[in-house]
């Protein structure tokens, strides 16, 4: 799998902790342990879905890749358009700004992830004065290409964020994430803060813009039903981990671990008329700062037995390309998504 | 179930959908509603009118604010008349000479002799000035008809018209406060934005250097510096000194203000989006962070100018830093020290005043831009 040539982005082990210091004389009293241990990778021209509730480290581990945060271990291999591996955990920020122009990320909140005092047009061309790539003229012609590609009317570039709506404004971000045209991006929540019509708008856009241009998407979101729509795989993450991985349809409709079953149950099917047996899940999300043993998720799983408290499971593969953390995912029988095992 | 058929096609977003009307920068917001406050406008005409005195005063005064005239010390103001003794109404209005007049106790008083009528005419031919130092030019608002005096607000032991110092006194004023204003505003505001993004032990100790400043006692400070400067320097050199003075002390408002707003901006999702493109730490300072505090920045601007003028006019009022023949409102106030010179010539305090105006009007000002600076936040 190392050697694949078609892999982009590979993820080993990655961990995050942030230290926890208490008052007064500021001791080190513990850590939240945002990521633990994730691994995974991504295929060129693909879509991977990170699924999760909030606070499971899954924006965490999309800044950790892009060295937002120092890992505090672990090793993301990438592979740039020459064709090399590097190691980007370790590289100091000076070596990654030229890789910055190959991997890129969308922000969450069109509101606060455009500077106020810009226009449009420094906006979205601002990765290309950082980079040198253009200036002036050349400049001002790509940034009319970016808002073109994403749906704009470049006439608007002099303008504004305030004058703009939320999807106009995600897509303004769009724009200035394929400013240099990137091979990888870490789209982070991206339809979040939008209204589901804009998402649909949205969702769409980015589809067509990973066909056109090639690009490989790592898709963060906390709506399943939004994920499945656009991901070729799916990983799903808790307080951490990440509990299993596959591709979409198997995930969906033949899930291997708990957490994903209550997770797919509690999507809202089309027709009004069918009702679905929800699986609710009991018990509070666990603190990352404070995990239980073993199994993260033995507190509320229904099936726990003795083991899951003790051990904690690994990321095996169950089925070719469908990875579980259980210890028995092999015995269980879990509800898909048409209410069927 | 997972893949729409539905074809991704894009949609461009029609024209109408954005705003209609015309395209709005942060200042047409700012300048909106900062439109919207009274008071605002009030105070900013205020600054406006004194600022074009004090630029044109040459062309207000009709005389020489520098000339010594022994033989009209102490005039009181000259009255405006439009009605004269007789009851019959002029257009053009008019004033009285003054005369003293001994009454049997043998004590002086003005009065106005109403058999000498002076016209006051508009646009006259007077004294030389030179406009800006470089355009020579004669022209004055107003000059009495004849020969004969017309002092607004009278004059001084000196013979002095009082209403045309007070006009040449903003100068100093003005551009002193100014001047230390911009000084205090420039680092201030610099040092406030880079403690405040590098945080940790720097930001600490920049902290703890902006407290020892500002428990520094004001007044005593600015006296011994102005004590310490050489009277051999030459004006222009003592003008940037006591700027330099004043803003030695006031930097450190601005600087807790603007480390504060960075704090804040530091954890926003654009700040985020320049590192994540590989933007350096002085591009996020300079070109993101920086535009963010400038309303902050503004609104200390217009409140810390005035009390640089009052600080100013202390100083003078002690005969520290400006000096003769120099003039600004607080030097003019000298001459207002002992009670028995303001018994008799109350009018001498005139400078007061205009050193009122000028701190009203700017804090006006700061008031309303206050408001309107920040037109994202709605409270």
């Amino acid at each position: 799998m190392d050697t694949d040539q078609n892999i982009i982005l590979e993820v080993k082990n990655l961990k995050q902790y942030f230290p926890i210091y208490k008052a007064l004389l500021q001791q080190l009293v513990g850590h939240i342990k945002a990521v633990d241990g994730v691994s995974f990778f991504v295929r060129e021209n693909e879509v991977l879905g990170l699924v999760g509730e909030s606070g499971c480290g899954k924006t965490t581990v999309g800044r950790s890749i892009l060295r937002l945060y120092d890992p505090t271990d672990g090793e993301v291999w990438y592979r740039n358009r020459a064709g090399e591996r590097i190691n980007i955990t370790r590289l100091s920020q000076k070596a990654m700004k030229p890789l910055r122009r190959e991997m890129r990320m969308i922000f969450q909140d069109p509101f606060s992830s455009l500077n106020p005092r810009r226009t449009v047009k420094e906006i979205i061309g601002e990765p290309l004065i950082i980079h040198q790539v253009a200036r002036g003229k050349a400049m001002e012609e790509r940034v009319a290409e970016l808002m073109t590609a994403v749906g704009l009317d470049p006439n608007y570039m002099e303008r504004y964020p305030h004058e703009f709506s939320g999807g106009q404004r995600q897509r303004i971000g769009i724009a200035r994430t394929l400013s240099l045209s990137p091979r990888l991006i870490i789209a982070d929540e991206p339809v979040s803060a939008l209204d589901v019509s804009v998402q649909a708008q949205v969702l769409n856009l980015l589809q067509q813009l990973k066909d056109d241009l090639g690009l490989s998407l790592i898709f963060i979101a906390h709506d399943v039903s939004v994920v499945e729509h656009v991901s070729d795989r799916i990983a799903v993450m808790y307080v951490g981990k990440i509990v299993e991985l596959a591709r979409t349809e198997e995930l969906l409709w033949h899930p291997l671990h708990p957490y994903t079953e209550a997770l797919v149950s509690a999507i809202p099917p089309a027709d009004p008329d069918i009702h679905l047996e929800r699986v609710t899940l009991g018990g509070e999300v666990p603190s990352p700062a404070n995990p239980p043993s073993g199994c993260i998720f033995h507190p509320r799983c229904r099936f726990v037995r003795y083991l899951c408290s003790r051990e904690e499971p690994v990321l095996r593969e169950i089925k070719p390309g469908h990875f579980v953390s259980c210890h028995f995912a092999t015995e269980l029988t879990l509800r898909g998504i048409g209410g069927t095992a | 179930m997972n893949k729409s058929s539905v074809s991704p096609r894009v949609v461009p977003i029609e024209a109408a959908e954005l705003k209609a009307e015309e395209h709005e920068s942060y200042l047409n917001l700012v300048w909106r509603k900062f439109r919207k406050s009274r008071i605002a406008i009030f105070g900013g005409l205020i600054v406006v009118a004194l600022a074009v005195l004090a630029i044109y005063s040459d062309f207000f005064s009709p005389y020489d604010p520098v000339r010594l005239n022994m033989r009209y010390g102490y005039i009181p103001p000259h009255r405006v008349h439009f009605v004269d003794a007789e009851g019959k109404f002029h257009f053009r209005p008019f004033v009285y000479n003054w005369v003293q007049v001994l009454d049997e106790n043998m004590f002086a008083h003005w009065v106005e002799d109403t058999n000498q009528k002076y016209e006051i005419q508009f646009f006259v031919q007077n004294w030389q000035y030179k406009f800006l130092g470089l355009f020579p030019g004669r022209l004055h608002l107003y000059g009495a008809a004849d020969g004969g005096l017309i002092y607004l607000l009278g004059t001084d032991k000196f013979g002095r018209d009082i209403f045309g110092r007070c006009a040449r006194a903003g100068r100093i004023s003005l551009s002193m406060s100014l001047f230390g204003t911009f000084i205090s505003v420039a680092v201030g505001s610099v040092l406030g934005v880079v403690s405040g993004y590098y945080g940790g032990r720097f930001d600490n100790l920049m902290q703890r250097f902006v407290e020892f400043v500002q428990s520094f006692p004001q007044l005593p400070l600015w006296m011994a510096l102005a004590a310490v400067i050489p009277p051999t320097w030459d004006q222009m050199t003592v003008f940037i000194a006591m700027s330099v003075i004043f803003a030695l002390l006031s930097w450190t408002l601005l600087a807790r203000e603007v480390r504060g707003k960075v704090l804040a901006l530091r954890e926003t999702d654009f700040v985020l989006a320049a590192r994540e493109m590989g933007a350096s730490d002085a591009r996020i300072i300079f070109y993101h962070l920086y535009p963010n505090t400038l309303s902050h920045t503004i609104v200390v601007l217009t409140l810390t100018i005035p009390s640089i003028i009052l600080a100013e006019s202390f100083l003078s009022f002690l005969g520290i830093g400006i000096q003769e023949p120099l003039v600004s409102w607080g030097v003019m106030m000298r001459e207002a020290q002992t009670i028995q010179t303001l018994g008799f010539n109350l009018w001498i305090i005139a400078p007061v005043f205009f050193i009122f105006l000028a701190v009203l009007g700017f804090n006006f000002l700061g008031d309303g831009l206050r408001d309107a600076a920040d037109p994202y936040t709605i409270v």
